[in-house]
């Protein structure tokens, strides 16, 4: 599917209803779990507050602030009508007219209230209409399967640069700081690089100024952005040598994320993802561990657009389709090692799941 | 300036008890305390895009997910820190306060502080930055019995007025600037590609123990900034270049330009910075600041990025306001600390900007950082 098709598809669910335009918004404040209505419509990854408003003709309209970034903007969506504004609710009135017609939102639960407030009381009457951006979105578009496999690429060098960085002595933020500017030297504009360190872990979590020590167990989530499109990477690392039983635990939650893996086929649900890879833990005696707050989902859709088909969890019913790109990450804490991170970005094809990575997650150690 | 916001802010932020102690903080809310003589807590909200109050009053910065701060005048704070009970004991290092837990359903939790606490107003700051469901939330659920009172401004204009310690923090963060600039200009001399003087402009700042460095640079001869996306083959010079790094909380921020000797506009933008720098202090106005670069600019148009707003008060945010607006009435305020940058196009659309962050004294300034394009 190209971003035309998609755009399209859009469009077409517009029409479909009695709206006149769509108004997409979003705050430049990007995060992993945060969907951005106006790159899936636009493909624009925004400095600041930013819209895009389609009508049923298929128009498209970008709002842009700062009004510096305008050509940047132009550059990236020539086929938009670029408004530069100073602030973005000036720019959305700007481009919807004297006339804005039947409008729609999307976007809007998720901005500030410094934005949703002025937004609402621009459009009082203006519906949320999320899923007539997102649905579509739920499935990537060629060119960003092809970022998506430039960013795991980009990620499994960077964990290449950990196991040549890490070691005792050296802070968690020293060790996440030096991968995110790595992954940027090797071509990726952001990194979520979600790291920390213990001998036994609850869970991960950011990084901090502990410094780390042999016996540590380091659990890492390296996320790279390539042209705007993540992809993710989730890795245990052990300073010295592991024990055995940690070893034969490793082996059990990557047995579980291949049980995830021959869970994912087109026409299955996502919640069956889930369940297979809880089946795999369960047998072993770990079903306490596999609901919070041990864990919370076994994987997740990967944005900065779409965060679709969202995360890998019971009550995900989405029924999968070629082109999906997910994370499938079993990440488990077992009373006996603590938290273990293992995860792999997949693509659904018609025959199942592509693995993005060369190399799948194996229990790593760093001699010291 | 705005820059692109990553996803994941990863740079160290532990709380230094020997450079902020907790008297610090201490003092800090007192003067909340006497800013808001009827009230009696304060609701704090910051997320990793928008957190510079809380980091004023906490010295927590919400690296991934948002925090929220329940401050009573009588008593200790406490902390709610999203993600889960698991994420609780990775953020204790970031604040001295000691009552952290997992933040969830906020505005209910709000409601369930405030009957904690005796008759009085409740100050709400940052809430403009909350996601607009959870601050309607949060309306709903303090409004109906307790005055809120929207703090953001008052407690700004103390932020502006950078005390002790922060200054101290701010020169170590315009040190680090210094050091990241520096790196840039023995880069582009070593003739390296662009996006290479950038990166390794921010390694420098990174090895300092820089907190975020952000990036934009031009490729259009300084005409616009873009910020990084691929590394480019390119290279480039003069390079612009804006760089902006975040030591202990503090940001210090600036345009470089790294042209060859005898570049006019170069020379033409470092006069305009130095005449900007040494008719700052207290009391002049913004309008009657861009008269006096005006004087200097001749003919040359003002660079988009340097047109209206021509710099802004600088500290806990990269955007701190007061912006510097060309035709405002604000006037520059003793204490304060400010980004200023001087921008010009010349003919054939080649573009300038230079910058200075200076802290101003009871009767001038003080270069705290100056880009090194010299008239």
């Amino acid at each position: 599917m190209t971003f035309e098709q998609r755009l399209a598809e859009i469009r077409g669910r517009l029409c479909a209803t009695s709206l006149d335009r769509v108004v997409a918004v979003h705050d430049g404040a990007h995060f992993i779990e945060k969907p951005d209505p106006v790159k899936v419509l636009t493909g624009f990854k925004a400095l600041g507050p930013v819209a895009a408003v389609l009508d049923r003709g298929g128009a498209v309209s970008l709002v842009v602030t700062p009004r510096w970034d305008a050509e940047r903007a132009r550059e990236c969506c020539p086929g938009a009508n670029v408004i530069p504004a100073d602030d973005v609710i000036d720019g959305i009135e700007a481009a919807l007219g004297s006339s804005p017609g039947d409008v729609g939102i999307a976007g809007l639960a998720v901005v500030p209230y410094r934005i949703g407030k002025c937004l609402t009381e621009l459009l009082p009457r203006a519906q949320p209409v999320d899923a007539i951006v997102f649905e579509p979105a739920r499935r990537k578009i060629d060119t960003e399967l092809a970022y998506a496999r430039e960013a795991t690429r980009i990620a499994e060098l960077g964990f290449q640069r950990l196991l040549e960085l890490a070691g005792p002595g050296m802070s968690e933020d020293e060790l996440a700081s030096e991968l995110r500017w790595h992954s940027k030297s090797l071509g990726a504009e952001d990194n979520f690089v979600l790291l920390c360190a213990a001998p036994h872990n609850k869970a991960v979590a950011p990084s901090n100024g502990r410094r780390m020590q042999k016996g540590d167990i380091i659990v890492c989530e390296l996320t790279p952005s390539y042209r705007g499109q993540l992809a993710q990477i989730c890795r245990t690392i052990v300073l010295g040598e592991a024990p055995a039983l940690l070893r034969e635990k490793y082996d059990l939650v990557s047995t579980a994320m291949r049980a995830g893996f021959a869970a994912a086929n087109p026409g299955a649900a996502m919640a069956d993802v889930c369940a297979a890879i809880n089946t795999v833990l369960e047998a072993e005696g770990y079903g306490e561990f596999c609901h919070p707050p041990h864990i919370r989902r076994r994987g997740h859709g990967l944005g900065f657009g779409s965060i679709g088909p969202g995360d890998v969890a019971l009550d995900n019913r989405i029924v999968l389709e070629p082109d999906m790109l997910f994370m499938i990450h079993p990440n488990q804490y077992l009373p006996e090692t603590g938290y273990l991170l293992c995860g792999e970005p997949v693509i659904m094809t018609a025959q199942g799941v592509e693995v993005l990575t060369h190399q799948q997650a194996a229990l790593a150690e760093i001699a010291v | 300036m705005q820059t692109i916001h990553p996803t994941l802010l990863v740079g160290p932020a532990d709380w230094d008890a020997r450079q902020m102690p907790r008297e610090e903080f201490d003092e800090r809310l007192a003067v909340l305390w006497r800013d808001y003589p009827d009230a009696s807590g304060a609701v704090v909200y910051g997320n990793s895009n928008c957190h510079a109050a809380l980091a004023y009053l906490t010295n927590f910065t919400p690296k991934l997910e948002a925090a929220l701060a329940f401050i009573p005048r009588h008593g200790e704070a406490q902390l709610l820190i999203g993600g889960g009970v698991n994420m609780v004991p990775a953020a204790k290092p970031l604040t001295f306060v000691e009552n952290l837990a997992p933040l969830r359903e906020a505005a209910k939790a709000a409601a369930a502080w405030a009957r904690t606490l005796p008759a009085g107003d409740i100050i709400m700051i940052g809430g403009d930055a909350m996601p607009t469901g959870m601050r309607r939330a949060f309306d709903q659920a303090l409004g109906a019995d307790r005055k809120i009172e929207t703090a953001d401004a008052t407690l700004q204009a103390r932020m502006t007025i950078k005390r002790p310690r922060e200054l101290h923090v701010l020169r170590a963060a315009c040190t680090t600037l210094d050091a990241a600039a520096q790196a840039l200009h023995n880069a582009l001399h070593d003739n390296k590609r662009v996006t290479d003087c950038i990166l390794l402009a921010e390694h420098a700042a990174l090895r300092r123990g820089a907190q975020d460095v952000r990036s934009l640079f031009s490729l259009d001869g300084g005409r616009t900034l873009r910020p990084f996306d691929i590394p480019l083959a390119e290279r480039r010079d003069p390079l612009q270049v804006y760089l902006a790094v975040r030591q202990s909380g503090y940001w210090a921020d600036g345009f470089v330009r790294v042209a060859p000797a005898g570049d006019t506009l170069q020379e033409k933008i470092g006069g305009i910075l130095d005449t900007m720098v040494a008719a700052a202090k207290p009391g002049l106005s913004c309008r009657d600041l861009t008269k006096i670069a005006d004087a200097e600019r001749g003919s040359l148009q003002l660079h988009p990025l340097a047109d209206n707003v021509f710099g802004n008060s600088i500290g806990l945010a990269l955007d701190e306001p007061p912006n510097l607006v060309r035709d405002s009435n604000v006037r520059l305020e003793a204490g304060a600390v400010y980004s200023l940058r001087a921008g010009l196009l010349d003919e054939a659309g080649a573009g300038a900007i230079s910058s200075a962050i200076v802290a101003m004294t009871a009767s001038g300034s003080d270069v705290l950082w100056r880009d090194s394009a010299k008239p």
